[in-house]
């Protein structure tokens, strides 16, 4: 199976690619071995890719700004992959995966893929889950992947930490709310894009200067990239040429200086401290070794004859002793 | 018992208490689901607060009736709605229904002309006079109403999106008929507005269409005295699932938004006020429907004072009314005679000008001459036999009615204050804000169906035995499509194709225009003189409006809500996370909308509690082609897609499905097919590959049970 998989998906097998997407998302302990081992194939077949992380307030028109870039894309022949992880699933129950609809024009191209995926509740799961099936399209041989994520709570940064560039958009506002410009933005933002210039012309206008004189204050650390501030309508496709030529300048700039190739190994660093850290988690978790130990420890902290701190050192001293053994 | 009992509402409630053993009135109070509190007993204590109580028909404030002496006078229009296949066909259907007794007619459009596509546009592949009669060019119009004199016979068109080919269709087929404009009595629908929130039979984004909108109302304001020139309809509303205070403020805010758009055009509000027209649907609720057409009057003639009219024919409602098809049945069909019988009654009761009964077999297919026949004998016996029309608003003065008329106008009148507070109805209309809150409504409605809360006799109490058969209308329309391409070639060859052209470019150069410059239906009655087709001229205004795009919003959590503290849901949650322990992931489910239907209410209900039951759900856009669904499907590797259909494409549209599917490499997407599908094709559709059926008063926490066994048997067979 993984064999087949891995052939079809050098081969850009949409179903084949579809399917390793649903492995590697996968819950279940087999389903997981069997992703890793594709991943451990696929893995050399990837990285080719330019990776975009597109992020921003609810409403403010990613999915829009996404089908916009991508028939761009697709029109000059590009292979483009939407990957869209829908926050809204925390919760316990299913999720109704709308991003797509809102794709209408770009979820028929040939060269396009998009796959909406609910969050589900795994801890960490979102971002390994990107992060694989990156991997996986790459390897199919899609030039460009868009990754949208709604700029609220812990997936905006994750989402940073996995792309080349990161585009954060933003919604027009009027005037004197400069104190609501967010310094945590600007620092992870490469492109600032203020849309819906169609409507609000004015309001854009003002919300562009308003960030470049707020860009102008805060400096932004490690990276020779200056953000840039834009503005576009992501409906009517204005300003979206323009968008695309700063990211191929990015681009150029970013492999010329090897600060993308930096990145991009921090953020290889960064999966393998992550993975581990789940992985060592789950292991003490789920070790049958520890459980009476576990259970001693739950009495003794309903009791507060123990504090949490000196248990879970209790659990570390107990697991480091058994491994030895 | 000495003493006399006082005769209060107080003593009233003693004795009440008395019998009900428990001593506990409140359970014989409920509140409706807009929150108005139905009490046991009104009593003329519920009047005193009322001002509109002493007043008369065709007088201020007109909540008894639009005319002074209404139905004594002249008993409202029968007007049935209705067309299928070819022109021909229907041309004969509607002159045997004047023969035996309808006074009015109503056309039902196919929804490839409603879409603005000719018969021959590869979108429109399982539609063409389906739900509706093929209608191409002024040739098919003349077909229409051959034999029918339209100096004398009032029409009704339900169009919307394509409006200004089919009103200029009409008005030249008259022309041509000998019949000059002024003298076209009837009224077209052009109510853009619900087509957003409802009905989806838009074509271009709302402010181009709103301009159509005004233009229309400028034409017949001027040239066509005798023709409504808007139906502002909340009939659609209704049917896709909203509360009555909904149906009732949704729809007046729409007027007020129309007038408004007819004013800021140049006219005077005494040019065309008294030219709109309203169209609501009666549902089973009977007395809250009476409420609400002597509501709607009430509350129209108030709403209008802010443009001072001087002409009290310009703050008076005129409504048509359809009875409600969301309240009939597929199961024990022959109780939806009586149910439309409750309905047309509280229609008249309510002060209808114009009425459409539905048939029976309403929730199986399109009518059959039988089915139409029982439906039109509910209006004659109304009329003839029962003596209901001697005289005027019989509930005039009831407590009840008058305080219920009361209630509803106070809580339609908070939701325009809403709507007010948004900017108008366009603006909410733009943020999709009065479409989430009727799906809202029509999720919550389903739930209490589903949980017995709300009985659906012969669906979810006192099913029958034996199920009836029953024969339905069946339209071919692989034959019509080839007719209907057949007759556009022809005339195609026969046109004048440089005046065609000629004509088609005067109408793009008007559209390009400043909106108060000109009038496009002018341009378009040119083009249509000119043997333009419906889908050409369509065209010609596309290339400057655009075709507009829905977003599809959802609403989550409101199913769930209403199985709180209940059972019902149990069962198939424990089901749920057997599923995800056993396959890695929740079951996957696509739920699509094929070809040109637009009826969407089913398939939001689906979508919605299929997620809140646990399912992950990929809702498809409207109008999906096989082709797209299938790779959405298969990006998205979905378990099953469930299709959802309602306007009859499915014999056409699904096996389509499946041929692509298969093309496109699937092995194992399973397909289930949802909606108005009548039993004679479910045999059809099987052998076709289809998994299984769900039709209408389908059980939602049993079909998600069912298709999860459907789905693990199939990963059984495949594993
Ligand atoms: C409501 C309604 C409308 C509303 C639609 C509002 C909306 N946004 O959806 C309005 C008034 C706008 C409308 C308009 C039209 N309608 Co209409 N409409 C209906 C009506 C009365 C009820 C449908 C409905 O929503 N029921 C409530 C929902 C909850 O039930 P449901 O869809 O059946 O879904 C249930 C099951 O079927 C099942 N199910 C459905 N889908 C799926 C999917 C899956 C995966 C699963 C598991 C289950 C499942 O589960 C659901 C819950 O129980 C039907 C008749 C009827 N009683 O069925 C006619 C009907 C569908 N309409 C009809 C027609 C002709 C039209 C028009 C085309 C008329 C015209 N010529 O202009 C227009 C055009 C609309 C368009 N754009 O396509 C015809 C179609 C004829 C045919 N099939 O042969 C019908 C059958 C009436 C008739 N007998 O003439 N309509
Ligand atoms: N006027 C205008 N509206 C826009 C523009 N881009 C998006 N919108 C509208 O904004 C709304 C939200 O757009 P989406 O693209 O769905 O926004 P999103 O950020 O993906 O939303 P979520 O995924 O729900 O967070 C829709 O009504 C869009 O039509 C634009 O450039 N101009
Ligand atoms: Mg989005």
């Amino acid at each position: 199976m993984i064999e087949n998989l891995y052939k079809k998906i050098l081969l850009s097998d949409r179903l084949a690619l579809s399917k390793a997407i649903t492995l590697i998302e996968s819950t279940k302990v087999k389903d997981k071995n069997k992703s890793s081992k594709l991943i451990k194939k696929l893995y050399k077949k990837s990285g080719k890719s330019l990776r975009i992380g597109v992020s921003g307030p609810p409403g403010v028109g990613k999915s829009t700004f996404i089908e916009s870039l991508g028939i761009f894309l697709t029109n000059k022949k590009n292979k483009v992959a939407v990957l869209a992880v829908d926050p809204s699933s925390k919760k316990s129950g299913g999720s109704i995966l709308g991003d797509k609809t809102r794709m209408q024009e770009l979820s028929v191209k040939k060269n396009a893929f998009i796959r909406p995926s609910p969050s589900g509740g795994e801890l960490g799961g979102v971002a390994r889950r990107t992060r694989e099936s990156m991997v996986l399209v790459e390897a199919a041989g899609y030039e460009v992947i868009l990754i949208e994520t709604v700029g609220v709570g812990q997936s905006e940064t994750e989402v940073a930490e996995m792309v080349d560039i990161f585009l954060v958009l933003l919604q027009p506002s009027s005037g004197d709310e400069l104190q609501g410009i967010k310094k945590g933005i600007i620092e992870i933002a490469d492109i600032l894009v203020v849309n819906k210039e169609d409507e609000f012309e004015n309001e854009v206008k003002q919300t562009v200067s308003d960030y470049k004189n707020a860009l102008s204050i805060i400096k932004k650390e490690n990276n020779s990239f200056t953000t840039k501030v834009v503005k576009c309508s992501a409906l009517n496709r204005t300003g979206i040429g323009d968008i695309w030529k700063i990211i191929q300048d990015f681009k150029s700039l970013g492999n010329k200086k090897g600060w993308i190739k930096e990145k991009r190994t921090k953020q290889l660093e960064k999966w393998m401290w992550d993975d581990l850290q789940k992985n060592l988690f789950e292991n003490i978790r789920n070790n049958k070794k520890l459980v009476s130990e576990f259970n001693k420890l739950k009495k003794k902290l309903a009791k507060n004859a123990i504090s949490p701190t000196e248990a879970s050192k209790k659990i570390l001293q107990h697991y480091t002793k058994n491994n030895k053994s | 018992m000495n003493k006399k009992n006082k005769r209060n509402y107080s003593s009233w409630t003693q004795i009440a208490k008395k019998e009900l053993k428990n001593n506990k009135l409140d359970k014989l109070f409920s509140k409706t689901p807009d929150g108005i509190e139905i009490k046991p007993l009104y009593t003329i204590n519920d009047l005193k607060k009322l001002d509109h109580i002493n007043s008369y028909p065709g007088m201020e404030p007109y909540i008894r009736g639009p005319k002074a002496t209404m139905y004594p006078n002249r008993p409202w229009t029968i007007r049935q709605y209705a067309g299928f296949s070819t022109a021909e066909e229907s041309n004969k259907f509607y002159k045997d229904n004047i023969k035996s007794g309808q006074t009015g007619l109503s056309v039902a459009f196919d929804l490839a002309t409603h879409r603005g596509y000719d018969s021959d546009h590869p979108k429109v592949l399982g539609d063409v006079g389906k739900a509706g009669v093929a209608i191409d060019t002024v040739d098919d119009m003349k077909i229409l109403f051959n034999g029918i004199p339209l100096e004398k016979m009032s029409v009704s068109m339900t169009m919307n999106g394509a409006v200004l080919p089919v009103l200029a269709n009409f008005i030249v087929a008259g022309e041509e008929q000998g019949v000059a404009q002024n003298k076209l009595s009837g009224t077209i629908q052009n109510d853009i507005l619900k087509e957003f929130m409802v009905r989806n039979t838009y074509i271009y984004p709302p402010e181009p269409s709103m301009r159509i909108v005004s233009d229309i109302i400028e034409y017949t304001s001027k040239h066509m005295p005798k023709f409504n020139s808007i139906s502002i309809s909340g009939y659609h509303m209704q049917e896709a699932g909203s509360t009555t205070a909904q149906e009732l403020a949704f729809t007046l805010a729409d007027g007020v938004e129309y007038v408004k758009c007819a004013l800021s055009k140049g006219l005077k509000v005494d040019e065309f006020a008294p030219r709109l027209s309203f169209f609501f649907a009666i549902g089973i609720d009977f007395f809250m429907e009476i409420a609400k057409l002597r509501g709607a009057r009430l509350l129209w003639h108030k709403l209008m004072k802010q443009f001072k009219p001087k002409d009290p024919r310009s703050s008076i409602l005129r409504t048509h009314c359809q009875t409600s098809g969301a309240s009939l049945t597929e199961q024990d069909p022959y109780n939806n005679v009586v149910r439309t019988t409750i309905e047309a009654m509280a229609s008249v009761l309510g002060g209808t000008q114009s009425l459409h009964t539905n048939s029976f077999d309403e929730a199986l297919a399109l009518p059959t001459p039988f089915s139409a026949r029982i439906a039109r004998n509910t209006q004659l016996i109304l009329a003839e036999e029962t003596g209901i029309n001697k005289t005027i608003d019989p509930f005039g003065g009831s407590f009840f009615i008058e305080k219920l008329t009361d209630d509803l106008v106070k809580e339609a009148e908070k939701m325009i204050n809403e709507i007010n507070k948004m900017g108008g109805m366009t603006k909410a209309v733009e943020k999709g804000y009065p479409k989430l809150k009727i799906e809202e409504a029509a999720t919550l409605k389903q739930a209490r169906i589903d949980n017995a809360d709300e009985v659906v006799v012969g669906v979810n109490k006192y099913p029958p035995d034996t199920k009836e058969k029953v024969d339905i209308l069946n339209i071919d329309n692989t034959k019509v499509r080839k007719e209907q391409i057949a007759k556009l070639s022809k005339i195609r060859k026969k046109r004048n194709s440089k005046k065609v052209l000629a004509s088609l470019e005067a109408l793009t150069n008007a559209a390009k225009k400043e909106p108060n410059k000109t009038n496009l239906l002018k341009y378009t009655i040119d083009a249509a003189r000119n043997r333009a087709s419906v889908g050409e001229i369509s065209d010609a205004l596309e290339t400057v409006f655009t075709r507009h795009r829905a977003i599809i919003r959802s609403v989550s959590g409101v199913y769930k809500s209403a199985f709180e503290g209940k059972e019902g849901l149990k069962d198939i949650k424990i089901q749920i996370k057997k599923f995800v322990s056993k396959f890695g992931r929740r079951p996957r489910m696509l739920v699509v909308k094929l070809g040109q239907d637009g009826h969407d209410r089913g398939a939001k209900i689906i979508a919605t509690s299929f997620a809140d039951i646990g399912f992950d759900v990929d809702i498809g856009p409207l109008f999906q082609t096989p082709d797209e669904a299938a790779k959405q499907a298969l990006e998205s590797d979905v378990h099953v897609i469930g299709v959802s259909s309602q306007a009859a494409g499915h014999k056409t549209l699904v096996p389509e499905l499946l041929k692509s599917l298969k093309k496109q490499g699937n092995k194992d997407i399973l397909v289930v097919c949802g909606g108005v599908i009548p039993p004679q094709d479910y045999k059809f559709l099987k052998d076709k590959g289809v998994a299984a059926i769900y039709g209408p008063g389908t059980n939602i926490p049993k079909a998600a049970d069912d298709i999860i066994q459907l789905i693990e048997k199939k990963k059984n067979i495949a594993a």
